[in-house]
């Protein structure tokens, strides 16, 4: 057994709950990753994950880093990031994510992202008319 | 400032781009010549605009000792993320690559290490 594979199994049975409580947990985490849109709540995860609501944020955060809400919240605007790259406006895309309040999706966007879903959607858009204005002239020079 | 690049020491870049494309199914991006080596990038199919993984020869000594004690360690010099590890855990062996560590269940993540041939291990994550 090498030198890391040692720190591994030392790391996961010093540090990390046993499989059967990391399972629970990651069942939670993927119902987030699946129902981000909706009105989430933490009763309804600590219930999915079979334990306490104090337990499950405990665990969870021990797992991921983060609380279960600072992760629903990661999770709604990696997903409006793909959303704003479509036609759809930034209200529309604040309410298919699961926000509320347009003022509070702009406020978790630029602290998570450090722009504003306006700025990262004009920059979006930039480069489209930059690629689409490339390959124009890519094909006007082959001719 | 921006991170646009990282890099993985390779004892032969001609031997790591074959490894690296062929075998992991990246794309090569940069393959600028500079003297005895090259300026030789790749980057994710899924991600082509993302960051690109410089094969960095080893022209100074030290690195090989360095390089020579991670890999006797065991210990990944980086990690790659993947959906389904399993799957590619199943893949990347029946192309002759050596794991030495198989999926391993590690709190929130399944990870796997195996020789990339180039004188590395390398990590597979996946997020589960």
């Amino acid at each position: 057994m090498t030198f890391y594979s040692e720190q591994i199994q030392k790391i996961k049975k010093e540090f990390y709950p046993k499989d059967y409580l990391a399972k629970q947990v990651i069942g939670a985490k993927q119902y987030i990753d699946r129902q981000f849109a909706d009105n989430i709540n933490l009763t309804d995860l600590a219930a999915c994950a079979f334990m306490s609501k104090f337990h499950f944020i405990r665990l969870f955060k021990l797992l991921y880093g983060e609380t279960p809400h600072q992760y629903l919240v990661t999770v709604r605007i990696e997903n409006a990031k793909r959303l704003l790259n479509s036609d759809r406006s930034i209200s529309e895309v604040c309410t298919a994510v699961g926000f509320n309040s347009p003022t509070s999706f702009t406020g978790l966007f630029k602290k998570i992202t450090g722009v504003t879903p306006t700025t990262f959607k004009k920059k979006i858009n930039r480069k489209a008319i930059f690629k689409r204005h490339n390959y124009k002239s890519m094909m006007t020079f082959a001719q | 400032m921006k991170i646009k690049l990282t890099s993985v020491m390779v004892d032969d870049q001609q031997k790591a781009l074959k490894f690296y494309t062929e075998i992991l199914g990246f794309i090569k991006k940069r393959d600028i010549p500079m003297g005895d080596h090259k300026w030789l990038t790749v980057v994710s199919k899924e991600e082509k605009d993302g960051v690109e993984l410089l094969l960095e020869p080893m022209g100074f000594a030290p690195a090989k000792i360095y390089q020579k004690a991670l890999f006797e360690a065991g210990i990944p010099l980086t990690l790659f993320n993947v959906d389904d590890i399993a799957g590619e855990y199943e893949r990347m062996t029946a192309s002759g690559v050596v794991f030495s560590v198989p999926p391993t269940a590690m709190g929130p993540v399944q990870l796997a290490v195996f020789n990339d041939t180039c004188g590395n291990n390398i990590q597979l994550i996946q997020v589960m």
